[in-house]
């Protein structure tokens, strides 16, 4: 178009600006008590919740919020890396196994990703509960005496990082079957006719050229998951809440917003980090996404 | 393909993808089991069949009541954040933008920061600004996390298009608007309709930001969910409707790539 079209983008701009820009830089003013909810507080500039909260602690034992989010990043890390290792398998076959029916099985594979997150959590909750379906049924097959729960079936961090990988492996195979989709498959002749093994075929050529969707695949279950405080909200315990439910207490259970805003703003502050190192492989998929 | 997997090696791949379908399905299906199981508490073994829940959750006017709340909601996002998408799209995909690629990452970032953030942040503007949460503040939030979903549903689809038939268009005399309505709108409709279909889904299963916002005597429906999970007596109806949403959002999936590919089809031939 010869005309300037660039002023349409003014609308949406403004409105990210008011939903979500200014909403962090408030949270930023409160957590260096700028500005508080409190009546008749008075309000002064001040790192000292910054210093209670980032280590090293001052007092004996670490700050119980901090011990949270460390807890909550090894729940974080591992389920990334499991739900990695389980959906590498499944975008394998959808490449090389699957043939034609490559684009039905995928869809099959995505349709319960594509249903109500919440919806999930809550079957899961029926099925692992301690009078849940999963123990009745232990019950009826006389594998334990009935009442008599497995322990860590729920409200522990097993449930917590179950449900996580339940929800989110689907969606990692996505990246890494479409680099294997695309994989000249003549790469893997050559490699075999040069004395190659399957097994050495795939370490040394289908493995490294599928990094790049394995990375991908990773980040998007970590990032999404740090935040996380559903999934803990319905099947985890007191041990295995994850740092979304500390922030989230500070404003609704005992409120403290100033407090609240700390852990919520190094949230934002993790987030981006994890984007800066995992950001080109993002990038890179979203530009071929483009091209 | 048999440099990539042998015949034993197809046959456990195949094993795993399909005991790994199983697993992903096994949820849904005790939803939908347990939505006609004659109980209270969902527990093994089976009570007996009933359709009384489903009877029970449509006679619960609090339970109708949100849902009726979240469709509007999600069908006045889906417009709203998929105009908004498509003015971003036309700004970005145009030839000259200034700090074009600041604005698309402006424009992206919700993708990534975690919705508690948003929500609490939300929270503390409505408080500075002195109004009461409300169901306004949680369609403006829904529409900032659906903007780049709708953004890369309809950016991909501008690209493709020729900009020679615009410029034809302008040729022979149309000025920019009616250019754009007569000849770029018509080519841009299923990128529209889908980007719309995608950000009514979000707003209608979004959990996170309409926990904080939504009144406590207007919820949505996923916050009604949420409560019902608390309160035993309200379990089994929330069971049958979650049956009822999850068959409902499978279908919907299946017959939108079903429909693609007949149309795809159609194109080629």
């Amino acid at each position: 178009m010869r005309a300037g079209r660039g002023f349409l983008i003014v609308p949406p701009v403004v409105i990210v600006l008011a939903v979500m820009v200014a909403p962090i830089v408030l949270i930023a003013l409160y957590s260096v008590d700028v500005k508080t909810n409190l009546p008749f507080t008075p309000t002064k500039f001040t790192w000292s919740m910054w210093k209670d909260f980032l280590p090293p602690s001052e007092g004996k034992f670490p700050n119980p919020f901090w011990h949270r989010f460390e807890v909550s990043m090894v729940i974080t890390v591992v389920v990334s890396l499991v739900a990695v290792a389980a959906a590498y398998p499944l975008a394998y076959f959808l490449a090389f196994g699957a043939r034609r029916s490559r684009y039905t099985l995928l869809l099959l594979m995505l349709a319960p990703f594509f249903t109500s997150y919440l919806l999930r959590v809550i079957a899961w909750k029926i099925m692992l509960s301690n009078n849940g379906v999963i123990n009745t049924a232990i019950w009826d097959l006389h594998l334990r005496s009935h009442g008599d729960g497995v322990p860590w079936l729920i409200y522990s961090k097993f449930s917590v990082g179950l449900v996580l990988f339940y929800s989110w492996v689907p969606f990692v195979a996505v990246p890494i079957f479409v680099l294997l989709d695309r994989l000249d498959t003549h790469l893997l002749e050559a490699a075999q006719d040069l004395g190659a093994g399957r097994l050495a075929t795939f370490f040394r050529v289908t493995l490294p050229l599928s990094l790049p969707g394995v990375i991908a695949g990773f980040v998007f279950v970590l990032i999404p998951t740090t935040g996380e405080f559903i999934t803990p909200l319905l099947v985890g315990g007191p041990g295995s809440q994850m740092f979304g439910n500390s922030i989230q207490s500070f404003f609704q259970d005992t409120p403290n917003w100033n407090y609240g805003a700390v852990l919520a703003l190094w949230l934002v502050a993790v987030v981006f980090v994890m984007l800066l190192v995992f950001g080109r492989f993002l990038a890179t998929d979203l530009r071929e996404a483009n091209s | 393909m048999n440099a990539a997997a042998g015949r034993l090696g197809k046959v456990i791949l195949g094993g795993y993808f399909w005991l790994m379908v199983v697993f992903l399905y096994v949820p849904l299906v005790v939803l939908v089991v347990f939505a006609f199981n004659d109980a209270y508490i969902p527990a093994l073994p089976l009570s007996g069949f009933t359709t009384k829940w489903f009877h029970a959750a449509f006679a619960n006017t609090d339970l109708t009541g949100a849902l009726k709340r979240s469709a509007w909601l999600a069908l006045l996002n889906g417009i709203a954040a998929s105009l908004l998408g498509l003015l971003a799209a036309l700004a970005v995909t145009g030839r000259r933008l200034f700090l074009r690629s600041v604005w698309t990452t402006l424009l992206l970032l919700p993708l990534v920061v975690p919705y508690i953030v948003l929500a609490i942040g939300m929270v503390i503007v409505i408080h500075e600004l002195g109004y009461q949460a409300s169901l306004a503040a949680v369609l403006a939030g829904h529409i900032v996390i659906s903007l780049p979903y709708s953004l890369l549903v309809i950016v991909p689809r501008l690209r493709t298009l020729d900009e020679s038939i615009v410029e034809a268009a302008r040729d022979l005399g149309a000025d920019t608007v009616r250019a754009f309505v007569l000849v770029t709108l018509p080519l841009i409709v299923p990128a529209l309709i889908s980007s719309a279909l995608i950000c009514f889904t979000i707003s209608f299963d979004e959990f996170a930001i309409a926990s904080f916002l939504a009144p406590p005597s207007s919820p949505t429906y996923p916050v009604f969910l949420y409560s019902g999970t608390r309160t035993p007596a309200l379990e089994p109806q929330v069971i049958a409707l979650g049956a009822i949403v999850v068959t409902f959002s499978i279908a919907l999936v299946v017959a939108a790539d079903v429909g693609r590919r007949v149309m795809e089809r159609r194109l080629a031939s």
